[in-house]
């Protein structure tokens, strides 16, 4: 029994970041919003993380499940309040619809893209969200490029009151929770055999593939997992918080390019990786808004391509090296 | 009408579609060479775009002459690049150099944004039209496809008459084979990722002639897309099969096009960049190796 809460230790560390950014955020006047937008990107480099960390694969077109998770949850909200069905459970449903929307296109494109390899995954992956954006626009699909606005009928279905208090409070506690399950779902996968099989066909897919592992089904559930964390992290923050949705806004690639910062800068297939990442990030994006608006990837891009090449573990990739053998080890993976 | 129409349109697509094919050609040179898949493409086509609005409004240099100058930019971008990043990724696992290149786009992004700001920009070159019976074409996109065709032999003959074209073509066909026979491999690595990135900058120049107003900072998202679609229809690491995917993705873009405006309510030209999506992944799910290219 002790054994098997030791291999959870590292979830300590990266849960204690979650609940102090929640403490400042509550107790500190007019940080609230500040530590919200840290736990987006926290949240995520997490959901990122689960794909790009353990498979070293990499999905240009990763914005799109954000985009059909916030479809997910707008059209649920604006089809029941035609049809005069309220309640709390309308928003679990539009959560569910968040989830199923990502995990249908995942499959699709993973269907076809997971078949290929490296480069070619890459390129397969990089009109992912250009290719749905325009599908939606050009078919007129679900509004087309008028989009959907729906914030009266969030509010026929929580009333007024409930449905402020669920853009500005509520909707960043669901990210809160997202985040925490992202991580604790990273820290299962690296715990179990999926771990262990994403890390075989990391370091090398043929080898993995002789030794009898699976290796298109670890990176399908790998694949999946991610896309459905990325719909929830659309609904809680985009749907939720600001209601109304538009194809040119929610499948942006500057998403991608943020999450693959994130994730890089902390540390590509750890834990706390993207927690570190998410800060540093969203904290210099915050400032730098305040001081030099607009500079933000003039300077990440650089920062990028210095850690690519000099240091391509990240911050804790080297973070962990140098704790190897001290008693921090269990702590960080 | 429709078949008029039709016609009038696949020709302005082969037009355009020699443009696109030479916009690639440096693609697959540098994926055919160095294995590096350049996820920035489309950045320096828009970094060619406004070496010609600013060589057109600031020296007055008509675009055509902008061509060599652009290329001239490009390779010197592609050696900076190159030494100060690529040399130490190819032999590096292909995640660091695909968010390598894509790192430098976005790098370039930022820097077109900061000099030139972000709103979008055009040029004013009065050319006379020339009309084909079916549709009028500018001149200006006359020489552009002219200039694609020149170019693409120039890179033909460059390729197989001299000794550099050979040694790349070398380098290409077995890495360690042209090492043995003393090709230095490192410096034919360097030429090919410069002289790909001239070839794409300059590509720019001729592109900007099909876009009169449309030159903006983050314009090059969606050549990106469009190139790894010709790319992979040429064989991703076959220049001339770029060329000619190129022409055969001019060809269904218009044409495509012209069918999709016929079906009612919905966007022909959102729909036609949803094609080339779509064909990316079927031509990657049942020929990686291109459609043009015997197996």
């Amino acid at each position: 029994m002790r054994k098997q809460s030791a291999k959870y230790s590292p979830f300590i560390p990266v849960l204690t970041i979650y609940v102090l950014i929640f403490l400042i955020g509550k107790g500190v006047s007019g940080m609230w919003q500040v530590m919200a937008m840290l736990t987006f990107y926290c949240a995520l480099g997490q959901a990122f993380n689960i794909f790009l960390g353990m498979t070293g694969y990499v999905d240009f077109g990763y914005v799109a499940f954000m985009g059909v998770g916030t479809y997910g949850m707008a059209l649920t909200i604006t089809h029941l309040a035609e049809r005069g069905i309220t309640g709390p459970a309308v928003i679990v449903l539009g959560m569910l619809l968040a989830l199923l929307f990502p995990t249908l296109l995942s499959m699709a494109v993973g269907a076809v893209a997971l078949r290929l390899r490296g480069a070619y995954f890459a390129i397969a992956t990089i009109g992912v969200n250009e290719g749905f954006r325009y599908l939606i626009e050009g078919a007129k699909i679900w509004n087309g490029s008028e989009g959907i606005i729906f914030m009266s009928e969030l509010n026929r279905v929580l009333g007024r009151e409930a449905a402020s208090s669920l853009s500005t409070f509520w909707s960043d506690v669901f990210l809160f929770v997202i985040a925490t399950l992202a991580a604790l779902v990273t820290l299962y996968f690296m715990r179990t055999r999926i771990g262990y099989a994403l890390t075989a066909l990391r370091e090398d897919e043929d080898a993995a593939k002789v030794m009898g592992i699976n290796v298109t089904k670890y990176k399908i559930m790998a694949f999946i997992t991610s896309a459905c964390f990325a719909g929830l992290v659309g609904a809680a923050s985009w749907a939720l918080k600001t209601p109304y949705v538009f194809p040119p806004e929610v499948f942006e690639i500057h998403y991608t390019i943020e999450a693959i910062i994130i994730v890089l800068l902390g540390g590509a297939g750890t834990l706390l990786g993207p927690v570190i990442g998410g800060l540093i990030y969203g904290l210099s994006k915050y400032y730098l808004s305040i001081f030099l608006p607009g500079f933000q990837l003039l300077i990440f891009a650089p920062i990028i391509i210095i850690i690519i090449v000099a240091f391509p573990e990240g911050i804790m990739g080297m973070v962990k090296e140098k704790a190897k053998g001290s008693s921090l080890a269990r702590f960080i993976v | 009408m429709v078949l008029e129409q039709l016609t009038g349109n696949l020709l302005q697509g082969l037009v355009l579609g020699a443009v696109y094919g030479m916009a690639t050609m440096g693609l697959s040179l540098i994926f055919g060479v160095l294995k590096v898949v350049n996820v920035g493409h489309g950045a320096f086509i828009m970094v060619g775009a406004f070496v010609t609005l600013w060589a057109f409004t600031t020296l007055g240099m008509p675009p055509l002459v902008a061509i060599p100058l652009a290329f001239l930019i490009g390779m010197g971008l592609g050696f900076v690049f190159y030494y100060s990043a690529i040399k130490r990724l190819i032999k590096a696992p292909e995640l660091a150099s695909l968010l390598a290149t894509f790192s430098i786009g976005i790098l370039l992004e930022e820097i077109v944004k900061l000099i030139f700001g972000s709103e979008f920009r055009g040029y004013n070159w009065v050319v006379p039209k020339i009309d084909l019976g079916v549709t009028v074409l500018p001149m200006s996109k006359l020489y552009a496809f002219i200039g694609s065709i020149i170019i693409a032999l120039l890179l033909y003959l460059w390729f197989n008459k001299t000794r550099a074209g050979t040694a790349m073509r070398s380098v290409v066909e077995d890495t360690e084979g042209a090492r043995v026979c003393g090709v230095n491999v490192g410096w034919v690595y360097a030429n090919s990722f410069a002289i790909g990135i001239g070839l794409t900058v300059a590509s720019g120049v001729l592109l900007t002639m099909f876009i009169p107003v449309g030159i903006n900072p983050y314009m090059g998202g969606g050549y990106t897309l469009k190139a790894f679609v010709i790319a992979v229809l040429g064989g991703l690491s076959s220049p001339y099969g770029a060329f000619f995917g190129g022409l055969v993705f001019g060809l269904i873009e218009n044409g495509s096009y012209t069918l999709f405006a016929l079906i009612p309510g919905v966007e022909p030209f959102a729909l036609t960049r949803f094609l080339s999506f779509v064909m990316l992944l079927i031509i990657l799910l049942i020929r990686p190796t291109g459609l043009l290219k015997a197996k």
